[in-house]
């Protein structure tokens, strides 16, 4: 039997079918592997194939053929299908394994996947129900007010920053109303490292959650919104600490298919930079100094959004390394073999016990490095991890960069 | 939507639990088909357990219900053999994923079926073979496929699966040193040395029973534990390569240069398959280009040892061609030497060569045939698929013992256009059935193959086949239709 193409009423799937056909259901996306006179890396990395087990749930595979079996009217909706596809986070683990030609629209594919599911009678998780529900009047996808959006800002801090600056620094959701933590070291270490940026109050949700979740209507309205802002603020770059953010603005919003959406919302234009990036940059042109150390062993994890789906590896590492009192050490894990932490594509909200067990797994391998403190650049990692510790009642301490490097720094 | 029946579902859930049993639909639909263009067909269940008990007693469960058991772990296996012809249960293995024991000393290792070739490499990888404490170099490795990292290496061992070493010391199946199997009744047996002793390093010089296993398609039992021979890895290798213009040349060179047994494979490609991708639908060769492109992988201790393998191997280039055979010079890319000494390979093991120019459909004639065949073999398959409008992208490759070996025809195919797949299965099975009387036998073979191979049988051997398969499978549970007997 064929696998014709019958069902193109589910036109986000069917556009993109010629590439999910290019799946041989061959498996190689289910388990990291490398194998050469150096390397020698085999480990699990789909945290989904972890969690399920099953055959559906372990890489690009299982997804892979349920759009098949979709497509072709081998199978109908269900609460199962809509299961299998929103406890995906699309960490991206799979995409690096995967060698034939639909690798590069994997992601694509989960997020229409998603999509669809949206126009089906079928079990959509309560909790990604509940915040998409309001995300339109809150701007954001904690239920939160957007008129309290910059309520972690200090007014002494607030009174320094210019109306209109070069940067903007797109604070993200989870910094503004949850790791506020986060978003008070960012702003103090740009002030610290004379950065010439400001914050703005009408910044909305980046989108990242709705894209991820396939709600491209929604998801237009953001980002037609925070596209006009740095020309409103006469700003010719984005700030983000927030991976997916970073993600967000600088990829979906400005590259084409299969990596961005422009086929959707048009093509923005405009420069962003994380955090880290600046200040590695700064390191390097001898910009910055050293007043402390930070005497600890640091294990750094690498957010999904930043790492294998911006390919952003080395700025963290290179900026820890230059940190002084700092050792860092690798997770077995790492780079574009990091495993996620559980908490994206919708699963913590959807799924918090999935997601939270993901975390501890992770926590764990970190602990097995000797580590005593765990860094990352993504305050939506950090919760998770953060809360995977206190459940495990973990000695290790989770810090953003920017924690560790607010108290010690200064401009040249 | 739900398949199968509340009470078998709630048995099973009470054997393995909840969480590692399903009968719904959007799970069951990966292990409906594989790769080929084998017919889909839906299990009723799936279901993974971890142990050897919770086996048994899913298998008397499913012999007491006359449910068909279906054992999986990965079903790269290009042959449909996963595919559940009757439904019943799809019985997937990835769970038991221990690597029991490696013996650095006695150079076995005891595995799962669940174990993946990319466990059982990274870990072999960094066991050094010694004796007493001493050891003597850096490594093991078994006989790594071109094909994904997370295939079986158990499941590939007892379906012949062929390794890189198939020159040197023979294909998986050969490497098999013990066992333990799950009979379809529920028994469980130990075969081997491990029937006696806590040692698996041999079946010899018992009787090989583990022959009922092996080839079997996993329809006589469930082999649960694996013993198999570990090798030290040879710190010096090198590939060496050559073209020629015809499949008889080709052999001619081949048969000579592994008949002193000096290369760990020796495998010849046609211009097709040489491609990446493949050409699909058919496309003409170049009027200029070889028809075969040969590599052969040489190791050894000693860059001596490798040096004196090249004047070997230099010597029978020089000696075939003052016979007349016509030997073209060339070289292979560094990336594609990486790819035959760094195995196994996540880019070698993929499939990237075969999806690219069409819809995700890949099948073969895997065969094993005579050398002798192999060029009148590769002419009639040449006409059989260009008048399917397909690449003859044919392998050779030579094994350790007789000159015998793998001819195989890698066939990518639109799995969206019900004309590609019908083509494809078509050519396959008629280049099966005009190879079966020059010697040619499928390997991990797709029901449609099986018939052809019983309908050339002798009757003595589809009579005892039939014989052990009821003998060990009264009900006949263990992956039914199979094997074109029951």
């Amino acid at each position: 039997m064929a696998l014709v193409l019958k069902r193109t009423d589910m036109k986000e799937l069917a556009q993109i079918y010629d590439r999910i056909s290019m799946c041989t259901q061959c498996g190689n996306c289910k388990y990291g592997y490398e194998y050469g006179p150096t390397e020698n890396f085999a480990a699990m990395l789909c945290p989904q194939g972890d969690k399920y087990q099953f055959e559906a749930y372990r890489g690009s595979k299982g997804k892979a053929a349920l759009a098949k079996g979709l497509l072709s009217g081998m199978i109908q909706w269900s609460d199962k299908a809509a299961h299998v596809i929103y406890t995906c986070i699309g960490c991206g683990a799979c995409v690096e394994m995967c060698e034939t030609d639909i690798k590069d629209y994997l992601l694509r594919m989960f997020e229409a996947l998603k999509s669809e599911t949206w126009k089906q009678n079928v079990a959509i998780p309560e909790g990604v129900r509940k915040w998409s529900s309001t995300i339109r009047e809150n701007r954001n996808p904690y239920l939160e007010k957007h008129e309290n959006r910059l309520d972690w800002l200090p007014a002494s801090i607030r009174e320094t920053l210019p109306k209109k600056a070069e940067y903007i620094y797109f604070v993200g959701c989870t910094a503004s109303y949850r790791q506020k933590n986060i978003a008070l070291a960012t702003v103090k270490l740009l002030q610290k490292l004379k950065v010439d940026f400001t914050v703005v109050p009408d910044e909305w949700c980046c989108a990242s959650p709705l894209l991820r979740t396939g709600q491209y209507d929604v998801a237009k309205e953001f980002i037609e919104h925070n596209k006009e802002l740095p020309e409103k603020y006469g700003a010719s770059a984005f700030i983000t600490t927030c991976a997916g953010c970073y993600r967000t603005l600088s990829i979906d919003y400005q590259k084409d298919p299969p990596e961005g959406y422009t086929d959707k919302f048009g093509k923005a234009n405009f420069k962003v930079i994380h955090t880290i990036q600046l200040v590695e940059d700064m390191i390097k042109k001898g910009e910055i100094e050293f007043e402390g150390s930070f005497n600890n062993v640091v294990t750094y994890h690498d957010p999904c959004h930043l790492g294998r789906h911006a390919k952003v590896y080395d700025s963290p590492r290179n900026v820890l390394q230059a940190i002084p009192g700092l050792k860092l050490v690798e997770m077995y894990r790492s780079k574009k073999f990091s495993f996620c932490c559980g908490a994206g594509g919708g699963v913590r909200g959807g799924y918090p016990d999935y997601s939270i067990e993901t975390a501890i797994k992770r926590v764990r391998e970190a602990e097995s490095t000797g580590a005593s403190v765990i860094t990352c650049v993504c305050p939506f990692c950090w919760r998770n991890l953060s809360d995977a510790i206190s459940a495990l009642k973990s000695s290790m301490k989770m810090m953003d960069i920017t924690e560790i490097l607010e108290p010690i720094v200064k401009k040249k | 939507m739900a398949r199968g029946n509340k009470e078998v579902l709630a048995k099973l859930e009470q054997i393995v639990g909840p969480d590692y049993v399903s009968n719904e639909e959007a799970v069951l639909l990966p292990y409906s088909w594989d790769l080929t263009w084998a017919e889909p067909r839906m299990p009723d269940y799936v279901v993974m357990p971890k142990t050897v008990t919770e086996i048994q007693r899913i298998l008397r469960l499913a012999n007491h219900l006359r449910i068909p058991v279906i054992p999986y772990v990965n079903a790269t296996n290009i042959g449909g053999l996963c595919i559940p012809e009757e439904g019943g249960i799809v019985m997937d293995l990835k769970r038991m994923d221990r690597i029991i024991k490696i013996d650095p000393e006695t150079c076995y290792a005891i595995i799962e079926p669940g174990v993946s070739h990319a466990q059982l490499s990274a870990t072999l990888k960094a066991t050094n073979p010694q004796w007493e404490g001493y050891e003597f170099s850096k490594g093991f490795e078994f006989g790594w496929g071109v094909h994904p990292a997370s295939a079986s290496v158990l499941a590939m061992a007892i379906n012949h699966g062929i390794g890189h070493l198939n020159g040197r010391i023979g294909i998986n199946s050969q490497l098999i040193s013990s066992m333990e199997v799950v009979l379809p009744t529920g028994e469980v047996v130990k075969l081997g040395s491990c029937a006696f002793s806590d040692s698996w390093h041999s079946f010899l010089p018992l009787p090989r029973m583990d022959g009922l296993f092996v080839g079997w398609m996993g329809t006589t039992g469930i082999v649960t534990k694996l013993g198999i021979w570990i090798f030290p890895i040879r710190p010096y290798k090198d590939v060496l390569t050559i073209a020629a213009e015809t499949a008889h040349d080709m052999t001619r060179y081949m048969v000579h240069w592994r008949h002193y047994s000096l290369c760990d494979e020796v495998t010849a490609v046609s211009w097709w398959l040489a491609q990446i991708p493949i050409p699909y639908p058919y496309q003409e060769k170049p009027k200029d280009a070889p028809e075969w492109f040969s590599y052969t992988v040489i190791s050894g201790w000693s860059e001596e040892e490798l040096e004196y393998k090249r004047k070997m191997w230099k010597k029978v280039v020089e000696e075939e061609r003052a016979r007349g055979t016509k030997l073209i010079d060339f070289e292979y890319p560094p990336e594609a030497k990486r790819g035959r000494t760094e195995l196994p390979s996540r880019i070698v093991g993929s499939t990237k060569n075969y999806s690219k120019s069409c819809g995700g459909g890949l099948a073969w004639p895997g065969t094993f045939a005579p050398c002798k065949s192999w060029p009148i073999l590769y002419e009639k398959w040449k006409e059989i698929y260009i008048r399917h409008n397909l690449s003859p992208a044919v392998r050779f490759t030579d094994f350790q013992g007789a000159h015998y070996g793998m001819l195989r025809l890698m066939t990518p195919f639109d799995k969206r256009d019900p004309d590609s797949v019908r083509r494809a299965k078509e050519a396959m099975v008629e280049c099966v059935r005009v190879g079966i009387p020059l010697g040619m036998l499928p390997y991990k073979p797709p029901v449609e193959y099986v018939n052809e191979l019983n309908a050339a049988a002798d009757a003595g051997y589809v009579y005892l086949m039939a014989k052990i398969k009821d003998m060990l499978d009264p009900n006949n549970i263990m992956n039914p239709g199979k094997l074109g007997i029951r």
